[in-house]
């Protein structure tokens, strides 16, 4: 792996890091989340692009498909904390009462 | 060339005139009955005419009018078949309607719809020429569907009442099941032998006919109200009298056995409906006559009455007698016509009591009904030389001495014996002894409409058999010989029959009424058919439908299996696995400690 895609890289352990590190909005996480897709994305097609891996064309594709499928889920939960406690805070989360 | 084919044309247009007239001023007119009675009577006296050119020279025709259509290979025309069975039966048809209709002038005199009345009976009576003068299979189910619906709107004529509707429909859904087998018929005649024309029919070979004819005798079990399909018969006489003297015993219950009539050709080599044909037509009669012996309702025993009769004819086309069964048609119009007419006149007279429990002693204040009552009762049953016994004689003894089922033929007899039970009864509750309705009416029964038409169609049940059955060409050879005690037997049923009505309703009549017995309740109870059958079917088909529809479809299929199976799954399995509380920047925090610490321990190695 050449230094050439380290910027991308460099934009996934940021996504990274702002995941796993938050204060107390579960919203700022899941955008988070879509900024490590978005990461993964961009290095998955520059590389197959460059390195002319035409059979492995579609997995960006894939990737995206997937993503779209945990965002959707990851705003479902919010949406059902949302529901209970009017607003997205972490420290609601304490009991894992369903 | 002679005037066969217009006389009868005309007899049928003259029919059709009234109708015609019924949006002119003519139709709100007072007089419009009379004008509807004199052009059937004088198509009756029209048709006559071809009658009597048949019966001396033996002429058949067919006039085959306009040509409608052709489907593919086949050509649909409208065509008239004039022959032996046609023939007689228009103009016993029509002269029969000519009384009924007189009769109904006086019976539904107070009607203030009276005219359209008429309309209807007429309509009835067209249809069934159509009927009977069908030459291809499609204008005889024109004809068919034409009675039924005629016969439905005739029954619900009194349409506030609850009662009259149920029957209405019962009748129409029950003709409807019979319908399908008529068109089983049609398709298969479509299919096999490409044509709807009797004629066609008649010539084409094939290896069996068993289907067809099935289904012929699923329609006449339907139209004929044979054993299973018999209840709404009884129900029919909702309806006024006039329409049941009309319809459900002369003309429109006929349609059946006619059907199976018209195609003889056809069952005579095919033993299995005969058999078929001859069973059902068997336990019809038999079933029909026990259920008459405990009705109280006058209309009820003779609807019961008509029911046997039609069984008997089917049992006569059973053992391959069809020109029997023809003439057994002819000669039951008369006198059944005219026991319906005579318990008309007794009820309209005792104030619309229809209870035989509540009549009695008419026999010296109407003696013209209760004559033509007692001669009709002698008729139906079979009496030496009045009309029902060229018929009905004739048949027992083709019965007897014809190599026949002996169940049938047996149960044919007890049934026979029944008949004179049931007619004693009515004869003996309604004419004998002491008056039991209230003394407060008025009794007449002088009404020149009345008097004249009973009195016709007494004529004609008195000599009509004679008149037929002697003047008609023999068409197959009737049983010359035959020992004495099969000669007898129809004579000694129904004497036995009389003598033992008469002995027990004598000696019972001034007991106490005890509670009716198992068998009582059988009969009274019409067997428990209707009760079972108008109950349990639709209550198991609806129970079905929601059922598999509903509950199994919609709520298993859609709704449980997958989303509220999932749902449920996964609330309990997560409720019993997670012993987990929040803090999750806690658990996310040390993920990331971890993957730090690593990755800067794993870079710095030598």
């Amino acid at each position: 792996m050449s230094m050439v895609y380290i910027n991308i890289f460099l934009a996934f352990i940021l996504s990274l890091m702002g995941m796993l590190v938050y204060r107390s909005h579960l919203m700022s996480s899941l955008l988070c989340l879509e900024g490590m897709m978005l990461s993964l994305f961009v290095m998955m097609s520059v590389t197959i692009l460059n390195n002319h891996l035409t059979l492995a064309s579609m997995m960006p594709i894939v990737l995206l498909v997937f993503a779209a499928c945990e965002a959707a889920l990851g705003l479902s939960l919010l949406v059902m904390v949302s529901n209970t406690y009017g607003t997205d805070y972490v420290q609601n989360l304490n009991l894992l009462q369903c | 060339m002679n005037m066969f084919s217009s006389c009868m044309i005309t007899a049928l247009v003259i029919l059709t005139l009234p109708i015609i007239m019924s949006s002119t001023k003519l139709y709100k007119n007072k007089l419009y009955p009379y004008y509807v009675k004199t052009a059937t009577s004088y198509a009756f006296m029209i048709s006559m005419i071809p009658t009597m050119m048949f019966i001396y020279s033996g002429q058949e025709t067919i006039i085959s009018n306009w040509h409608w259509m052709t489907i593919q290979t086949m050509k649909l025309s409208m065509s008239f078949k004039l022959d032996y069975f046609s023939m007689i039966f228009v103009p016993v048809a029509l002269f029969v309607t000519w009384s009924i209709m007189e009769f109904s002038m006086w019976y539904m005199h107070s009607d203030p719809y009276i005219n359209r009345f008429f309309k209807y009976l007429l309509l009835f009576l067209i249809t069934m020429m159509v009927l009977v003068t069908a030459n291809n299979m499609f204008q005889l189910f024109i004809g068919w569907e034409g009675v039924g619906i005629m016969s439905f709107l005739l029954i619900g004529w009194w349409y506030g009442r609850t009662d009259a509707n149920t029957a209405a429909l019962q009748a129409v859904l029950y003709n409807r099941i019979g319908d399908v087998g008529f068109i089983m018929t049609m398709a298969w005649f479509l299919l096999n032998l490409n044509t709807w024309d009797l004629q066609q029919i008649f010539i084409t070979t094939n290896d069996n006919f068993n289907l067809p004819l099935l289904g012929l005798l699923l329609a006449a079990t339907g139209k004929s109200a044979q054993f299973s399909l018999h209840p709404w018969l009884p129900s029919a006489m909702e309806g006024p009298t006039p329409v049941s003297a009309l319809l459900h015993s002369s003309t429109m219950v006929v349609a059946g056995v006619f059907l199976l009539i018209r195609f003889h050709p056809l069952m005579e080599h095919n033993q299995t409906i005969q058999t078929l044909t001859l069973c059902l037509g068997a336990i019809t009669t038999l079933f029909t006559a026990i259920c008459a012996l405990t009705q109280n309702d006058i209309k009820k025993i003779v609807a019961f009455s008509t029911s046997s009769q039609l069984g008997l004819m089917m049992v006569t086309i059973g053992i391959n007698q069809p020109y029997l069964a023809f003439l057994h048609i002819c000669t039951h119009a008369f006198f059944k016509a005219m026991l319906f007419m005579c318990s008309g006149s007794i009820i309209h007279s005792l104030n619309d009591e229809q209870d035989i429990r509540k009549m009695g002693g008419l026999f010296k204040v109407l003696p013209f009904t209760t004559t033509s009552l007692i001669i009709g009762s002698l008729a139906l049953t079979g009496m030496p030389f009045l009309t029902g016994f060229y018929s009905k004689d004739l048949i027992i003894e083709s019965a007897n001495t014809s190599n026949t089922n002996a169940w049938a033929l047996l149960i044919t007899l007890v049934a026979t014996s029944l008949t004179a039970a049931y007619s004693t009864r009515i004869m003996f509750f309604a004419l004998l002894g002491q008056p039991r309705f209230s003394p407060m009416i008025l009794i007449n029964e002088n009404n020149p409409l009345l008097i004249n038409s009973i009195k016709r169609l007494l004529i004609g049940s008195v000599f009509a058999g004679y008149i037929i059955s002697h003047s008609i060409t023999p068409t197959t050879i009737p049983q010359m010989t035959m020992p004495h005690y099969l000669k007898m037997t129809a004579l000694a049923v129904t004497i036995l029959g009389f003598i033992l009505a008469l002995e027990l309703n004598l000696t019972t009549q001034g007991l106490k009424f005890n509670y009716p017995s198992n068998y009582f309740k059988f009969s009274s109870l019409l067997g428990y058919y209707p009760t079972i059958m108008h109950r349990l079917t639709p209550k198991t088909s609806l129970t079905i439908s929601q059922k598999s529809a509903s509950m199994l479809l919609d709520s298993i299929w859609l709704e449980n299996i997958l989303p509220k199976s999932i749902s449920y799954f996964q609330m309990k399995s997560s409720t019993l696995i997670s012993n987990q509380k929040g803090l999750i920047k806690l658990y996310f925090l040390s993920f990331m400690l971890t993957m730090i610490l690593s990755l800067l321990i794993l870079n710095y190695h030598e």
